[in-house]
């Protein structure tokens, strides 16, 4: 009988060091179960994502893209996550236009307290691109 | 227009109040218009008014050094002014000469609706509702709204907002909102899939000749992101899935500052649809921070502003 | 050699006899924009419209992106491969401007050195010329020398002389690809005296002159006034569209993509328009933009003459046509400072 591999979404997760990236410490602390499809890259701030990191990814090959930063209002850096946001919502919207599903780039505020809700941010993630299937958005015809 | 636009041109030179001017003098080829860029006073006789001034000027203001007087219509100086706010020219090295214009003549539908090209054509001209086309004697007469560039028929300043001096008097513009935006309501009429497939096609055929980053003025960056090499983020040769992420990303880099001005498309020498994603990116603006660039020459750049709330239906 | 003819209405008949064995291309347009295409087949409508094409022939020899090989990392160390390109390959209806171009460009991939991915193309190519009938009025070929209805360049030249094609066999290759039809006819002296009438006509329509008798002196004289260069770089605007679209141009860059232990190699066009075209790490030697637009006449009429007796440059027009700020080379060629200039260019 053969063992059917089966396809784990890989997601790249932009965390901002002083909230979203302490709040992904405090689920793992606290033990909370949640997917492992998320490789986190830890940024400064969210403001510092730039789209081409977000674009880059879905190029590569990830399944999808998360940017997570600071509560409006509360970011270490008084107006990164403003930038932001401005720029996710321009993002998300300039990419559902092209074609790209709007599951595959999610962004969401996590503060370093939230540690529960980082879990189910990423469970909520996965579960969207699990039902969306693997990115062959940028493959070559055939692969 | 003309006359008036080359004393003051001429006046500005000889009072010394500019270093240069900057302006349109006709093409070498027929219904096509060059930039000039002078500081010779002589030079300044050339000036030219008339429906085929495409070029946005405003890309001039980031390269020409000194003091400038820039002949400006309502799109080129809208530009200028999103130049100012966003710190790239300071407004008292600037002279707007201000020229009203209700539309320009998009020679590519002309050709495709006479069949025939620029150089077989003996004359078009612009009257009104109609334009006149004359090839081997005989007259055609189209529709204004079929020939103008689609930018032109949803121009939202035909008299330029922000100037030192107008020259003509102020206009309408011949405007046609729907047809202006009507390939970009085929796109969103269209699934997702369909948009990508549209996208990736239409990309395809791009050669990275990067007329279309060279020609806008909101793109002034001193290195671009496809020159970056460590780390490298798009291929530097023309492979579908890098030109396509070229003109995404360019296009939310811009973003903001981008004055729907239609040289992008034009300039393509693959007639790649450009203006159909820079337009819908610049909808985008104004639908969810309602905000259009170059209107006022004070106010914060896009990116630059906030409002406490906004957009939050877009984040978890 | 004797010319032969063949009537308009059998030309896609003999398009489909040489597409069986080959592989063969024709003008065809994509959204407006004319360029060379694997012929499907049936439809020959192009005979109508065909000017010239916007991406010039150069493109067949040099794509805009080729892989030169691929790569692999393995236990037992990297495999590379190498993409095989034997397909001949049929081109119909280059024009005499476009034709130059490659034997201009033959001077650096086949004469000077073998370059690999153009040369297993080259010799697997045959170029069938057809006769220019509507010169542009941005056309200047004339003036380089070149004729719009001859052409030493090609295989077989096809001449429009009403409902027929007169056809002259230029290369031997070009005699065999007519043998195998009874579609071609043997041209008569009628035919023969039709053609020529028609070629003078043709060629009196270039109407765009350039005198570039001594332009390499000319260059030469002012080669330091920078005042000069200036001005006449002020509205460039350094993008490729001049250089991607000339039949001459053909720089190009290498580069490697890699994802984890497998990759290519490619190579693409390249401009000397561009900005950061020559950056090295210490500097940048035409960091300023008349400096670069200095090198690109420089090079076209002075540079390559001097080095290979051929001036980089066919008169096709396509610059001028498309340049997005209608900067034409053929008023700069003819605006030239006459008297030397001791000016200095720092």
């Amino acid at each position: 009988m053969e063992c059917k591999s089966e396809w784990e979404p890989r997601i790249i997760g932009f965390l901002c060091k002083w909230c979203s990236y302490a709040g992904a410490d405090l689920a793992g602390s606290g033990r909370k179960k949640y997917p492992a499809n998320v490789r986190i890259l830890k940024v400064p701030c969210s403001g510092r994502v730039d789209p081409l990191l977000i674009l880059k990814g879905l190029r590569l090959g990830f399944d999808g893209v998360l940017v997570s930063g600071c509560h409006p209002g509360d970011c270490h850096y008084q107006t990164g996550n403003y930038r932001a946001r401005r720029r996710i919502a321009l993002t998300k919207k300039f990419l559902e236009y092209i074609g790209i599903p709007e599951e595959r780039f999610k962004a969401s505020w996590v503060s370093a307290s939230e540690g529960a809700k980082f879990a189910q941010v990423v469970a909520n993630v996965v579960k969207d691109i699990e039902e969306i299937g693997p990115n062959k958005l940028f493959a070559e015809d055939g692969q | 227009m003309e006359q008036e636009l080359r004393k003051e041109a001429r006046k500005l030179l000889e009072e010394g109040k500019v270093d240069y001017i900057v302006g349109f003098a006709g093409g070498s080829l027929k219904f096509t218009a060059t930039p000039l860029i002078t500081k010779e006073k002589e030079e300044v006789a050339s000036l030219v008014v008339n429906p085929f001034i495409v070029n946005n000027l405003a890309k001039f203001l980031t390269e020409v050094p000194g003091r400038i007087g820039i002949v400006a219509k309502g799109c080129d100086s809208r530009s200028v002014v999103s130049l100012i706010q966003d710190n790239q020219v300071i407004r008292e090295n600037v002279v707007i000469i201000g020229v009203p214009c209700s539309g320009l003549i998009d020679i590519a539908k002309v050709e495709k609706l006479v069949n025939r090209d620029r150089d077989e054509i003996d004359d078009i001209t612009l009257q009104g509702e109609k334009v006149a086309v004359i090839i081997g004697g005989r007259k055609t007469e189209l529709p204004t709204k079929e020939v103008l560039f689609e930018h032109c028929l949803g121009c939202e300043s035909p008299t330029p907002q922000e100037y030192d001096i107008l020259v003509g008097k102020p206009t309408n513009a011949i405007g046609d909102k729907e047809l202006s935006r009507r390939r970009i309501k085929q796109l969103e009429d269209m699934v997702p899939e369909q948009r990508w497939a549209f996208w990736k096609e239409q990309l395809g055929r791009c050669i990275r000749c990067y007329a279309c980053r060279q020609v806008c003025p909101a793109c002034f960056c001193e290195r671009c992101f496809v020159e970056e090499s460590q780390p490298q983020w798009i291929s530097s040769v023309s492979q579908w899935q890098d030109n396509l992420m070229f003109q995404v990303i360019r296009n939310i880099h811009v973003a903001g500052r981008c004055t729907d001005c239609g040289e992008c498309e034009r300039v393509c020498p693959q007639n790649i649809p450009l203006r159909s994603l820079s337009k819908k990116m610049s909808e985008f603006v104004d639908e969810m921070f309602h905000y259009q660039a170059g209107l006022n020459k004070d106010a914060p750049a896009l990116m630059t502003a906030y409002e406490q709330v906004e957009a939050e239906d877009l984040i978890m | 050699m004797a010319t032969k003819k063949i009537s308009k209405k059998e030309i896609a008949k003999l398009l489909g006899i040489w597409n069986q064995q080959l592989s063969v291309f024709v003008p065809s347009k994509e959204e407006n924009v004319a360029k060379m295409v694997r012929w499907d087949g049936i439809d020959v409508s192009f005979l109508d419209w065909y000017r010239n094409t916007v991406i010039p022939c150069k493109a067949n020899f040099l794509p805009s992106m080729e892989r030169m090989f691929s790569f692999k990392k393995n236990e037992d160390g990297y495999h590379t491969e190498i993409p095989q390109d034997k397909q001949k390959q049929l081109i119909f209806g280059i024009r005499p401007c476009d034709a130059r171009g490659i034997a201009t460009m033959d001077k650096v991939f086949t004469e000077t050195y073998e370059d690999f991915y153009y040369v297993s193309k080259r010799k697997n190519t045959l170029l069938i010329g057809l006769s220019c009938t509507n010169p542009y009025d941005s056309c200047f070929c004339t003036s380089l020398g070149l004729e719009p209805t001859e052409a030493a360049d090609v295989d077989l030249m096809f001449t429009d002389i009403g409902d027929e094609f007169l056809i002259e066999e230029i290369t031997d290759k070009g005699e065999e690809l007519l043998v195998a039809t009874s579609l071609v006819k043997q041209a008569t002296k009628a035919d023969d005296a039709k053609a020529k009438m028609l070629k003078a006509t043709v060629s009196a329509m270039v109407r765009k002159k350039v005198d570039i008798k001594e332009i390499a002196k000319k260059l030469q004289a002012c080669f330091s006034d920078k005042d000069y260069w200036e001005k006449v770089a002020a509205k460039c605007i350094s993008c490729g569209v001049c250089t991607f679209l000339c039949p001459t141009c053909f720089c190009f860059d290498i580069c490697d993509e890699l994802v984890k232990k497998q990759g290519a190699r490619y190579r693409g066009w390249d401009s000397c328009s561009f900005r950061l075209y020559t950056k090295m790490p210490m500097e940048n030697p035409r960091e300023e933009k008349w400096r670069r637009v200095r090198q690109r006449v420089c090079h076209k009429y002075e540079f390559y003459p001097m080095n290979f007796d051929v001036t980089a440059c066919t008169g096709c027009g396509r610059c001028i046509r498309l340049c997005p700020v209608n900067w034409d080379i053929s008023q700069i060629l003819s605006s030239l400072p006459t008297s030397a200039i001791s000016r200095s260019e720092k």
